[in-house]
């Protein structure tokens, strides 16, 4: 039908404005035409390649799997987002629509709103489908716990910020090179230049998503802290808000008085809010997870310790969370582990069961092995530092050998299952025979003075000999830097020498010797020269 | 009347596009014509609540677009076509046109009916779910003028509706705008003369921002009779009023 044959229409009524807002309208065209999955097939490349693959690679504990959320998966897609969001901002200006949608009654910033909704939207289902399928493979292997959901939250906000941030700067300053330019400044200034800014010990650095992830066992010996995932949330709620606010104060944004002064409102609202979060972040504190303790002086537990803000700590966070070990017996010694590194509980026996044997029944030998979170073998406050190591310690009656959560998923980390056995032997080894000298909180190796030197030095070759007789050549523990003391060259060479003397006796003499000279050699008593 | 202007200017730093344009018109087929730079786009896009006068006085449908209410609600009774029309290439003719109805503030259970409606009688009812991005000039056209009656404007603005048409099109084009000119304000601004003798009951011609010439299209070729330049009758009473103008 043409013009001349379609009939003549006959006036409705005038236009009223709809009573009702049909943004779900504007919304459901915006979602069909947003171009934002467009990129899906290239994100779902990424995902599989980096955040998938990496996962995967991690032990299967929930929050070590979800910490690849913040730290993978977001960086991944937010250029992505924020150059499609900046694509879309611009787009009246690049396709000269701006006298169509300027003259409209409903103000553009509406059109706008809409246009930003729908990206954030298909960002925001492409990183949950990410987040469903990591976690579907999870929920199939882990052996203790649940999902997480703080990190999918927060990430999803800073997708939405970030997209606020990007449609905001399309809109502004619209242009082809609008959206790669975004994308480009994104990754600068989100991620290296946050980065590098505030520093990744900084506390202001708890304000990103990507720049801090909380630590291998939160959720696991204690509930996961929700007082830097409220803090950042509120940043980037405030953020997001603050872009769309300017959105409506812009000149094109055809809003009236009432709408600006909302618009003006919600900006402020925004900038109160990211203020506030900033202001928080400046009062966090680093903490000891699960105890709410600041970490020791000389601890180098720092990368293990969590970020805490007073104000938004709830005391519940550290009680910790009740759980049934998993344990296997080697030695006649039971060798526990947390159920959710249940998968780990053969390396853990593979690894402590050679030098169980061999201190089996000596004085101070641990009646019990299990894992305790990290950080919570850092000596109570004032207590005297000695031959405490992050790996391990004995205490208590009986003794109990307690390594520490965060040496476990390390096993998966990038490290070795040979390097993850011996790092634990050599824990234990410290541990039952400690080189009596404290540990710098640089964990450089220990240093003893001049005067200690003889003690020290029989006390390190007794360990370099239980690690050789555990199966670890002496070139082994070297190369791994498995022996936290550094002697003089000389004294060093003595201490090899004597420890590969007795390593070479028979098990049997090496452990009626042991029984009779133990104390004394803890003690400090016996030097290079009174070992066999 | 549905259009006043009074002493109306514009004026773009050192250029005056538009200088004192006194016009008052009510319903019916409003041709404006002119050579290049005549003014004519920018008296449309004032008249169209684009850009605000620079001086001079302008009331649309009785109402002052100067103030944010009035200028909200004659935008709701506005139709308006720009010279160059932009569009979003992945949406489709009827999302295109669906998407100003929204933005028009049409009732919701109104719009489905109107962009068909609009769509159909520009002829492109057969092609209302293509891609913008795969039509020809002439169609775009006609879909920015299916976007621009999509709300049954009181008040419409056409700057070149029938650049890019083909002869049939503009025939039923023009049959458009006389039966539009029955209910509505209806003001064309185009270079083709024969547009303006088919279609319009006025004309008015603009000659560096001023208005030097406004009658029917009867008297525009009556203008002609003892001069001016043109194939055709309207044509050498148009290059008659301009060579006065410019004389």
């Amino acid at each position: 039908m043409t013009a001349t044959s379609a009939p003549a229409r006959p006036r409705p009524a005038a236009a009223r404005p709809s009573a009702a807002w049909p943004a779900w309208r504007l919304l459901r065209l915006e979602l069909r035409r947003s171009p934002m999955p467009w990129t899906f097939p290239l994100l779902a490349a990424l995902f599989a390649f980096d955040p998938y693959r990496t996962a995967m690679g991690y032990p299967a504990v929930w929050t070590i799997r979800a910490s690849v959320l913040p730290n993978k998966l977001l960086p991944d897609f937010v250029v992505f987002v924020v150059a499609i969001a900046a694509w879309a901002g611009s787009r009246d200006g690049r396709r000269r629509t701006l006298d169509l949608v300027e003259i409209t009654p409903r103000p553009r910033w509406a059109g706008q709103l809409a246009a930003w909704a729908a990206t954030t939207i298909w960002a925001i289902a492409a990183f949950l489908a990410g987040t469903a399928v990591l976690y579907a493979v999870t929920a199939t292997q882990a052996t203790w716990g649940g999902p997480p959901w703080w990190p999918v939250i927060v990430s999803c906000a800073e997708l939405a910020a970030l997209a606020a941030l990007g449609f905001t700067a399309g809109a502004l300053w619209p242009g082809r090179f609008t959206a790669p330019l975004a994308a480009v400044a994104t990754f600068l200034l989100s991620l290296e230049g946050f980065r590098n800014a505030v520093g990744r010990s900084s506390a202001y650095a708890v304000l990103s998503p990507t720049t801090y992830v909380p630590g291998n066992d939160a959720g696991v010996f204690y509930r996961y802290p929700p007082d830097v995932a409220i803090d950042q949330l509120m940043f980037l709620a405030g953020l997001a808000v603050v872009a769309l606010g300017v959105l409506g104060l812009a000149r094109s944004s055809g809003a009236g008085a009432g709408l600006r002064r909302g618009a003006a409102v919600a900006a402020a609202a925004g900038l109160a809010a990211a203020a506030t979060a900033v202001g928080l972040a400046g009062t966090a504190r680093q903490a000891l997870p699960g105890t709410g303790r600041p970490p020791s002086a000389t601890s180098p537990l720092g990368m293990q310790a969590a970020w805490v803000i007073p104000a938004l700590h709830d005391a519940a966070s550290d009680r910790p969370l009740p759980y049934i070990p998993v344990c296997q017996t080697v030695a006649a010694v039971p060798v526990c582990i947390h159920p959710a590194f249940r998968v780990f509980l053969p390396d853990v026996t593979a690894a402590l069961g050679p030098v169980l044997r061999e201190i089996a029944g000596l004085p101070g030998a641990p009646a019990r092995a299990g894992q305790a979170a990290s950080g919570s073998l850092v000596p109570r406050s004032g207590q005297v530092l000695v031959d405490w190591t992050p790996e391990g310690e004995i205490s208590g009656t009986p003794p109990v050998f307690s390594y520490t959560a965060d040496q476990v998923p390390a096993r998966s980390f990038g490290e070795s299952r040979r390097a993850f056995v011996t790092g634990l032997q050599a824990a234990l080894v410290a541990a039952f025979v400690p080189a009596g000298v404290g540990q710098p909180a640089t964990g450089a190796p220990a240093v003893p003075g001049r005067r200690t030197v003889p003690a020290v030095a029989a006390r390190v070759a007794m360990q370099e000999a239980l690690l050789m007789a555990a199966g670890v050549p002496l070139g082994t523990q070297r190369y791994q830097g498995l022996i936290q003391v550094q002697l003089p060259r000389a004294a060093q060479a003595q201490a090899d020498a004597a420890a590969q003397r007795f390593a070479a006796l028979p098990a049997a003499t090496r452990h009626a010797w042991l029984a009779r000279h133990l104390a004394a050699l803890r003690a400090g008593q016996l030097t290079l020269a009174r070992l066999p | 009347m549905n259009i006043e202007t009074a002493g109306l200017a514009r004026r773009f730093g050192s250029t005056q596009a538009v200088a004192g344009v006194d016009l008052a018109t009510g319903p019916g087929v409003f041709g404006l014509l002119g050579p290049n730079g005549a003014g004519k786009t920018t008296l449309l896009r004032m008249m169209a609540t684009v850009i605000p006068p620079s001086s001079g006085s302008l009331r649309l449908l009785g109402r002052d677009p100067g103030r944010y209410g009035p200028r909200r609600e004659i935008r709701r009774r506005l139709g308006y076509l720009p010279q160059n029309l932009g569009y979003y290439p992945s949406f489709t003719v009827a999302e295109f046109i669906e998407y100003f109805a929204l933005l028009k503030e049409m009732p919701s259970a109104r719009v489905p009916g109107a962009v068909a409606a609009a769509v159909e009688q520009v002829g492109l009812g057969e092609r209302a779910r293509t891609k913008l991005r795969t039509l020809s000039g002439g169609m775009l056209r006609r879909v920015g003028i299916a976007q621009a009656i999509v709300n049954d404007p009181e008040l419409l603005l056409l700057d070149e509706p029938t650049a890019g048409l083909d002869p049939e099109q503009r025939v039923s084009f023009r049959a458009m705008l006389r039966d539009l000119g029955q209910r509505a304000t209806v003001v064309v601004s185009t270079h083709l003369v024969e547009d303006v003798g088919a279609a319009c009951t006025e004309v008015a011609l603009m000659h560096q921002g001023k208005i030097v010439f406004r009658g029917t299209p009867a008297e525009l070729t009556a203008r002609g009779v003892d001069g001016g330049a043109g194939d055709a009758p309207l044509e050498r009473g148009y290059t008659a009023v301009l060579a006065e103008a410019r004389s």
